[in-house]
């Protein structure tokens, strides 16, 4: 980025002072620490009060208190008999991945384009990120109509299918960043060592960005199986219903069962958890990719 | 940036992101035009052409005119609040260390929570009756509060779960950024004598500028689409006071069967947000411009 380098060549070239108090740094150090935990325990507040309602009984929970008085389990399995929770996961994970699949056959390819197509590049780039702008909503409409004409309307594929395209912009922009990263020199010498322009694609370009890749097919994932707008207005009952779905229609209900969707909740947030702090550096260098740009 | 390259990008790499751009972006815009002029029921698309009808309906519906208003006051309110609260919290982790690690993937998980359980963990919070708020207020002798009751209440309310949620995004983007900001930069500063704060005011920050514009300008575009936590949360009320564009162009179109009106609705917002983001745009343009 330009601005980067006009800035720090106005910068005199001063003789380094480094902060000579080392202990005093140290102090520093542990009170950010300190500082940024409790931060992160407040902002975990809601997700934990979430997990307590999961095994309160509802006498329990209407007498207030931010901890069960008495663990109560029955929520959990009561949870399973009153709706197929089983089904509705399955359905999250269907849609999740088969739209992770159609957003990378549309974004590796894209991305590079855009990388490295010059001036062409720049331009589709700019189309697709400005089709990123127009909310979503706008193509609730159309995208009914065309569902239904595909009879894919109330199944997981059309879910999939919508899902998987909504992402691309996102997908595109997080893989730009990493294309541009592979040296086009490791093309060329590719290049002159007789392997073609597809061949060199697969073998040289696709190993590089791989790791670019993963984190976008995380993302995305996240994205899809997060996804409630479309998943309300194309899935009309419980065959292509996600687990967000699934969620909002609690409450809809008069007698609230605050435990069996605090259940809901977080068998709902479980995996997402999981894979995020699993893949954490994944996922950092993915979401930040952009802003390094 | 040498447009001559021994590379050659075939052209049908192309092919797969038109395609997407077909569909998912000239094909509704062509469409929802097209159910904007004419006359829809879900069942049946495109029956006869009505002339400006549903603009007229979409204008007069009570709900509607209020919500564009509502959805750039919440678009605005939740970057300007999220810009803040994140730039604070980057400030935080990046004096702390130069990799976020475990404390920076923790403060990122409401970012990857599903907004539905965000709004359901909310609204469990703040339940009037076995709410978390309430709870506590009660234990320290307070009288009990209803934020979701009162129109002002429940729109801050809302800004606050979507801050909840998107304030690690924003945290995340300008701590990347906070990497690239040079040492030398600081300690030059440090050597004019300036201050931890004052280098932090007058050279860290005019140097990220860039991403904070950027950042803005995402946000904005986020905060437009906002629509799961109002459905959860809100249901749009009391009365419409948290009904967003969104909301209310989907409950129109697919619990109203208001095709029309909901396609009219959909591209006088469109242009609302076209017309916002412009003006962001702009300005980042014109930064970009005098950095050259």
């Amino acid at each position: 980025m330009t601005t980067l380098e006009a800035t720090g060549e106005t910068v005199a070239h001063e003789t380094a002072v480094r902060s000579p108090a080392r202990p005093a740094a140290r102090r520093r150090t542990t009170g950010l620490t300190a500082l940024l935990a409790v931060i992160a325990l407040l902002a975990a507040v809601p997700v934990l009060y979430v997990a307590s309602l999961s095994v309160r009984s509802r006498d329990d929970v209407l007498n207030g208190g931010l901890l069960p008085s008495r663990l109560f389990w029955r929520n959990w399995p009561d949870a399973f008999r009153a709706v197929d929770l089983g089904h509705y996961i399955a359905n999250s994970w269907a849609v999740a991945a088969g739209s992770v699949v159609l957003t990378l056959l549309v974004a590796v390819p894209g991305a590079y384009f855009t990388a490295r197509a010059g001036r062409r590049g720049a331009r589709l780039a700019t189309l697709v990120l400005s089709s990123y702008c127009a909310p979503p909503v706008v193509a609730v409409l159309p995208l009914f109509y065309l569902l239904r004409n595909l009879e894919l309307n109330n199944t997981v594929a059309g879910l999939a299918l919508v899902d998987g395209l909504a992402n691309v912009p996102v997908a595109i922009w997080l893989l730009d960043g990493f294309v541009r990263q592979v040296p086009k020199e490791i093309e060329e010498a590719a290049w002159l060592d007789g392997l073609g322009t597809w061949a060199s694609l697969r073998r040289v370009v696709l190993p590089l960005i791989s790791p670019g890749v993963a984190a976008a097919a995380l993302i995305c994932f996240f994205l899809s199986y997060n996804e409630f707008l479309f998943a309300l207005s194309f899935a009309q009952d419980s065959t292509a219903q996600t687990l967000p779905v699934l969620l909002s229609l609690f409450q809809g209900d008069k007698n609230v069962e605050f435990g069996q969707q605090a259940v809901v909740s977080l068998i709902g947030v479980a995996p997402v958890y999981v894979l995020a702090v699993a893949a954490q550096r994944r996922l950092v260098a993915g979401l930040s990719s952009g802003a390094l740009k | 940036m040498t447009a001559r390259s021994a590379v050659r990008v075939p052209g049908a790499l192309a092919v797969p992101p038109v395609a997407f751009l077909a569909v998912f972006a000239a094909y509704p815009l062509v469409y929802v035009i097209g159910l904007a002029f004419t006359d829809s029921t879900l069942a049946r698309p495109l029956q006869r052409w009505t002339g400006f009808d549903n603009f007229r309906t979409a204008l007069e519906s009570q709900s509607f005119t209020g919500s564009l208003w509502r959805s750039v006051l919440f678009a605005v309110l939740a970057a300007a609040v999220q810009l803040v609260l994140g730039t604070a919290l980057a400030l935080l982790l990046r004096a702390r260390a130069r990799r976020p690690g475990l404390l920076g993937t923790l403060l990122l998980l409401p970012l990857v929570t599903p907004p539905v359980m965000v709004g359901v963990a909310w609204k469990l919070l703040l339940a009037p009756v076995g709410g978390a708020l309430g709870g506590v207020l009660h234990a320290l002798g307070l009288p009990g509060v209803n934020p979701l009751g009162s129109a002002t209440g429940a729109f801050v309310t809302l800004v606050v779960i979507d801050s909840w949620q998107w304030t690690p995004f924003v945290m995340l983007l300008v701590y990347a950024a906070l990497l690239g900001v040079p040492d030398d930069l600081r300690e030059a500063a440090a050597l004019d004598g300036a201050g931890r704060w004052r280098t932090v005011r007058s050279v860290v920050l005019p140097y990220i500028e860039p991403t904070l514009l950027s950042v803005v300008l995402l946000k904005l575009v986020i905060g437009f689409k906002v629509f799961d936590i109002v459905y959860v949360v809100t249901a749009g009320g009391p009365g419409f006071s948290t009904t967003t564009s969104t909301y209310d162009i989907q409950r129109t179109a697919l619990q109203e069967f208001d095709v029309g009106g909901a396609a009219a609705a959909t591209v006088l917002f469109s242009l609302l947000i076209g017309l916002v983001t412009s003006l962001v745009a702009v300005r980042r343009k014109r930064h970009e411009e005098v950095a050259v």
